[in-house]
């Protein structure tokens, strides 16, 4: 039989029905489309019983409540605390990644101490008498830098800084030790402020960027989101005075520009016409306060400093007099600004404290005696410790300025350029493998405990920094009073009154009281409040997103995706300032210039951005990490480095408002 | 064109006026739906030094960002400029430009709720879907999903990763609605009436400011029934008529105009 023309159709037609009909074909297409996408370097799912824990996480600088979710015991991410008053069921951008930051390979894995220029590890054993050794022989020259606001954490260490008979506990610069150190130190007053902007009917947020970077930021966007209900009419005023538009400027009522460093003649401008409509202060200073206003704060004086027009601050106090309950926020480092802020509080009757909680180590700092020494001050006089121990915070990449000491002791859990500098590294656990608690986050308006227990087991040899101070106080013969800190805390939370167990942690929720401060401050607004500048040709602005991280915490893994083309771009770094700014200084969109400034420079992109302050640049805080993980090494420019820092008159703070640089085209 | 109706239809009214633009929804929907870090270094690429790395986060046409925050400004001078973000999911349209373009039936709009689904193993990653969407709502995956070691130790059990040459995108955190379906089931309700706030997506659920308001948009006894049809309600490119799900709110009159976008000089 030969293969004609016909075999050939019926061989091609009988062919192609069969195919059709065959389910061979189909399953193969469909397993090819499947297998070419299931290749072994592609993570597996694993599933098993689902459950969230209550945990405390201390990543952003006043921590978040949130809950650990996991599956199979294990965890995989964080969600909201909806029983917790800071956060009822939100979290902060950093926290949200809280989980991916304990899984992230630049964790330090164990006990590490330097030998030339490279680590070795070392026994927790070893490290421990080292440690001693070397406290011993440092004869009380020991500083503690502590970057935890709001920890029980610090009782134990400025406890057991007391016990080896140093006094050099210092605190990260924040706004936290700028409020505790205009009232408690200026005003004679005593506690922590607080803000009740759950309660109020007009928020002026001077300078305080309370929606992005200020205080207890998911606090005060759920106070924000319940005053502002979604298709109702808003039950209170919100606006901010800044020199740049933040993400709060977005959705305040109305954005004020006003120079960081113009902020207390701002709020003294207000003062004026608060004064002027009868307002009263029961200080001693009042008369003075009074005469130093209307002689140097008329609205004509105001605006000749930092260009507000009097009109502008006549008809913000017109609205701060109508409210029934106004309140108003400073933010930053300068006590003179906070000091001014709560001046203004006193004369319309708002301003409101909370108690500190019961210390339940003896020998330990109050909150406000841990907030009251300056750590630069003390840095540019000079001090080099022999032994500085460093908790929580991370100097070496967010202090202007370089510390010094003879043997560094870093408790950081991820490797950054203080941890690199260090001698001995103790890997502290992470915030879900501890005992942590949170006490009043500065900016809350009522008395706030919150206790979180571990709710992850370690993976790494990481051991609670608190623990391991106190196995070393306990070998030094200093008594503490606990053996652990799973006991302190159970003390604290009894103290307290919290409703605390050691399965799921506690929390507790107090009342504000009214504050009574002896004086206003006259003697020392009169010389701190006028703004001072630098000579370079533009201020620097510098502004805060906890998507790019915080002084203590770099980007998180999952954050660079997020991070705005209009905070950094192409890796470098985006200088944001007007059009009137960019012409004055020669620029334009996308020109790439060089920033001059305090000790260093940096690179940026110039963005046209008319919510800039003129003769103003913003720039963001948070970048240019030497140390750490890809999502943060070598990512643009670190501008702590630029800021100029400077002591502010009669206060004696360390503040770098008004820094200036200079602009090179690159 | 014919628009398939659902009983019940998920949606979302964003609140403008509330949204700071922190990114806190951005990160939750990450670690929700296993969306990995992007990192430069494969290590599961043995001819490295031939390649080049892979993208970074810095090339925001390679990221994955199923819920992505825009910039909006009113375009104004100082000081009478102003912002707003604007948080931008998949709309879930009504009428979606995406499915009627899959050569593969890899998405669809079947399911009652109205979610538009990916069926990631079937897409072929031609990206004629992407092409259609004019909200820019769908990524393409142009690297695998590689986690920097020992993160993804343990992975949101949610969804599975998708690898490299697929097509993506939100879908309302699906799988937490076929869970709380399984609840009201076991609970002995209707799955097919669950309350408000039985079922929310993680970026609304995450939402420090409240600006995501979830729900039912056609039961009344969800907020989001009567807030659709505010008078400050609209929906993104309107006129396109694709009817999307997702409804944004705000008062500003300038955030309400760049719902649509006209070219310079149109009259509206």
């Amino acid at each position: 039989m030969g293969f004609d023309r016909r075999t050939f159709i019926q061989l091609s037609v009988g062919g192609t029905v069969g195919i059709l009909f065959t389910p061979v074909l189909w399953k193969a297409l469909d397993d090819v489309s499947i297998w070419t996408q299931n290749w072994p370097w592609i993570p597996r799912l694993k599933y098993g019983a689902l459950e969230d824990q209550p945990a405390v996480s201390k990543l952003c600088d006043s921590g978040c409540a949130v809950k650990v979710r996991k599956v199979a015991g294990s965890a995989f991410g964080t969600e909201g605390n909806e029983d917790s008053p800071l956060s009822k069921g939100g979290i902060c951008p950093i926290c949200a990644n809280a989980v991916q930051v304990m899984r992230n390979p630049n964790r330090v894995k164990g006990p590490m101490k330097k030998v030339g220029e490279a680590f070795e590890p070392i026994t927790w054993e070893d490290a421990k008498s080292m440690v001693a050794d070397k406290l011993a022989a440092a004869k009380g020259k020991v500083a503690f830098i502590s970057g935890d606001q709001t920890g029980t954490a610090n009782e134990v260490f400025s406890g057991f800084l007391a016990g080896i008979g140093s006094e050099d506990y210092l605190q990260m610069p924040c706004d936290m030790q700028a409020a505790s150190r205009a009232y408690n130190g200026v005003m004679g007053g005593t506690g922590q402020v607080a803000y009740d902007l759950e309660n109020s009917d007009f928020v002026l947020l001077a300078g305080a960027d309370a929606m992005e970077s200020w205080g207890p930021t998911v606090a005060n966007q759920k106070a924000f989101a319940a005053t502002h209900p979604t298709g109702e009419k808003p039950t209170a005023i919100y606006m901010l005075a800044s020199p740049v538009q933040t993400r709060t400027a977005s959705v305040v009522d109305a954005w004020i520009p006003v120079p960081e460093e113009g902020m207390a003649t701002f709020l003294l401008g207000v003062a004026y016409h608060l004064i002027r409509a009868g307002k009263y202060a029961g200080a001693a200073d009042f008369g003075s306060f009074r005469s130093m206003i209307m002689d140097a704060y008329a609205p004509g004086k105001v605006e000749a400093a930092i260009g507000v027009k009097g009109a502008d601050t006549a008809a913000l106090a017109k609205q701060l007099l109508a409210a029934s309950d106004p309140i108003v926020v400073p933010g930053g480092t300068s006590v003179a600004t906070a000091t001014a802020a709560f001046a203004v509080n006193m004369l319309l009757g708002s301003l409101r404290k909370v108690s500190e909680f019961p210390k339940v180590i003896q020998s330990a700092m109050s909150t406000s005696e841990r907030m009251s020494k300056d750590l630069l001050t003390w840095v540019n006089k000079g001090a080099a410790p022999a032994v500085a121990m460093v908790y929580e915070a991370n100097p070496a990449y967010s202090l202007p300025d370089d510390f010094k000491a003879g043997f560094v002791v870093s408790f950081a859990t991820e490797w950054d350029e203080t941890a690199a500098k260090a001698d001995l590294v103790l890997p502290n656990a992470f915030t879900f493998e501890r005992f942590d608690d949170m006490q009043n986050p500065y900016g809350i308006g009522k008395q706030t405990y919150s206790v979180g227990v571990p709710v992850c087991r370690p993976t790494l040899d990481v051991m609670a920094s608190t623990d391991f101070i106190l196995d070393v106080a306990a070998s030094m013969g200093i008594n503490l009073g606990f053996d652990s800190f799973a006991e302190v805390i159970a003390a604290k939370a009894e103290a307290v009154g919290a409703d605390f167990d050691e399965a799921s942690g506690g929390q507790y929720e107090g009342s504000y009281s009214s504050a009574r401060a002896s004086v206003l401050g006259a003697s020392v607004l009169s010389r701190a409040a006028a703004p001072v500048r630098g000579n370079g040709a533009v201020v620097l602005a510098p502004y805060s997103q906890l998507i790019v991280g915080s002084q203590n915490v770099a980007t998180t893994p999952n954050a660079p995706c997020v991070i705005s083309t209009n905070v950094l771009k192409g890796g470098t770094l985006v200088a944001m300032m007007c059009s009137a700014t960019a012409k004055k200084i020669g620029v334009s969109d996308e020109s790439k210039i060089k920033l001059s400034g305090g000790n260093g420079e940096a690179a940026a992109l110039v963005k046209i951005n008319e919510g800039v302050l003129p003769g103003a640049v913003a720039v963001p805080l948070g970048l240019g990490h030497t140390v750490g993980d890809e999502f943060s090494k070598g990512v643009g420019d670190n501008v702590y480095k630029i800021l100029t820092v400077r002591s502010e008159a009669a206060t004696g703070a360390t503040v770098w408002t008004g820094s200036t640089v200079n602009v090179a085209k690159m | 064109m014919h628009m398939k109706e659902f009983k019940i239809k998920w949606g979302m009214v964003i609140d403008i006026d509330k949204c700071t633009g922190c990114g806190a929804c951005m990160v939750a929907c990450q670690v929700e739906n296993n969306i990995a870090p992007m990192t430069k270094k494969d290590p599961y690429n043995y001819v490295q030094a031939l390649t080049k790395d892979r993208d970074d986060a810095d090339n925001k046409l390679r990221t994955l960002t199923w819920m992505n925050v825009y910039e909006l400004s009113n375009g104004k001078s100082f000081p009478e400029h102003e912002v707003a973000y604007l948080p931008r999911p998949c709309m879930q349209c009504g009428n979606p430009a995406c499915v009627p373009v899959c050569p593969v039936v890899a998405t669809d709009k079947n399911e009652e709720g109205g979610i538009v689904s990916q069926i990631y193993p079937r897409c072929i990653g031609c990206r004629y879907c992407m092409a259609a969407c004019p909200y820019h709502a769908r990524y393409f995956n142009w690297w695998d999903p590689l986690w920097p070691e020992g993160m993804d130790k343990q992975l949101s059990p949610a969804v599975s990763p998708r690898p490299r040459g697929v097509v993506e995108k939100c879908n309302f955190c699906h799988t937490r609605y076929a869970k709380a379906k399984d609840q009201a089931r076991e609970n002995g309700e209707d799955p097919m009436n669950l309350a408000e706030g039985a079922y929310v997506p993680a970026c609304a659920e995450i939402c420090p400011s409240g600006a995501i308001t979830f729900g039912d948009l056609n039961n009344p006894e969800h907020k989001v029934h009567e807030l659709a049809k505010s008078p400050h309600a609209f929906r993104l490119l309107e006129k396109l008529g694709l009817h999307p799900q997702v409804y944004y709110m705000s008062k500003r009159e300038w955030v309400r105009k760049q719902g649509d976008n006209y070219n310079a000089g149109d009259k509206h």
